[in-house]
């Protein structure tokens, strides 16, 4: 038998080496393959949390901030105000005229 | 050990692998066009984010991925570990896939370079087998079909006989039936380098098989 005849009946009888999964190997494998691609896709407990509690705490972050700043630019407002009156008061003219004496604030 | 063992869900080290084998598809010399509609259109979808069009991909292929993860691995448990995880691996690299190829020549490539990493990794650890009842590599025989013939046996073991590296060239060739350039491709070797190692197992072949085919 040449070469060639040889390996084409080798070949023939090597096919029948190929291995057949049944039908309940390829399901289990398809369906374990659609459970690992849905696991990757959903997000476990931690990450569900972290995706919902960073924002909630990145907007109180800004909340508190925002307060803070508008509490000290509130407080330093008021405090310019009592410096101005205090100051007023401090620094009165008293005018007499006609007898009467009138107090007058700068 | 288990496939499972050497490829860990998520595992870090599986990233250099994964980047291996798509880069090396990106880089195949040959890109076969996709002459099957319905599947350029499942990997459309896929690559959209419809996870459910990959169940076309994984039902047209599973068959052929087992088949060639077993004929490397020789062990039914560890192909269908393999053809999972080549699934998996192919889905998270789908991005990358070029549209209008062939999926078969991808997910092979694949499942081929994890098998073979199964096959390095249990002959770096074959002293640890040898004291084990029954190794997973000598259950092969049980996963072949009742009805395979005294001749496919005489066959197989020829095959079984053969080095390593000629063995699963061999059987992709004679048993899955690829060409030399497939083979080269889904084993990141060159062309020469499969002819040579197909020419040495042939050789083997023709001389333990010789009273066979008289």
């Amino acid at each position: 038998m040449n070469e060639e005849k040889f390996f084409d009946r080798l070949r023939e009888d090597a096919r029948q080496l190929r291995y057949e999964p049944d039908a309940f190997v390829t399901t289990r494998i398809a369906s374990r393959v659609r459970e690992r691609i849905a696991a990757a896709q959903s997000p476990s407990v931690s990450l569900f949390l972290a995706r919902w509690l960073r924002p909630i705490a990145a907007s109180m972050t800004a909340i508190a901030l925002a307060a803070c700043l508008s509490l000290a630019w509130t407080e330093r407002n008021s405090t310019d105000a009592a410096t101005f009156d205090s100051l007023s008061a401090d620094n009165t003219i008293d005018i007499s005229f006609a007898g009467d004496t009138y107090r007058v604030g700068q | 050990m288990s496939v499972a063992a050497i490829f860990p869900e998520g595992s870090v080290n599986a990233l250099p692998i994964l980047d291996r084998l798509t880069r090396g598809v990106m880089e195949a010399a040959t890109p076969q066009p996709n002459d099957d509609p319905l599947e350029r259109r499942a990997i459309e979808r896929v690559q959209r984010g419809d996870s459910g069009a990959y169940d076309y991909l994984v039902s047209k292929y599973t068959k052929r991925v087992v088949s060639i993860a077993w004929n490397i691995v020789r062990n039914a448990a560890d192909a269908e570990d393999l053809a999972q995880e080549a699934f998996v691996r192919a889905y998270e690299t789908i991005g990358r896939f070029r549209a209008g190829e062939r999926f078969g020549p991808w997910i092979y490539r694949i499942v081929t370079n994890l098998a073979l990493d199964v096959v390095k990794h249990r002959s770096r650890f074959r002293h640890e087998e040898l004291n084990v009842a029954e190794p997973a590599a000598r259950r092969d025989s049980a996963d072949l079909r009742a009805s395979t013939s005294e001749i496919v046996q005489r066959v197989d073991r020829a095959l079984e006989s053969l080095p390593e590296m000629q063995r699963i060239v061999a059987r992709l060739s004679l048993v899955e039936g690829f060409e030399h350039a497939e083979i080269a491709g889904m084993m990141n070797l060159s062309e020469g380098t499969v002819r040579s190692h197909l020419s040495l197992a042939r050789a083997k072949l023709r001389e333990q098989l010789a009273d066979l085919y008289e």
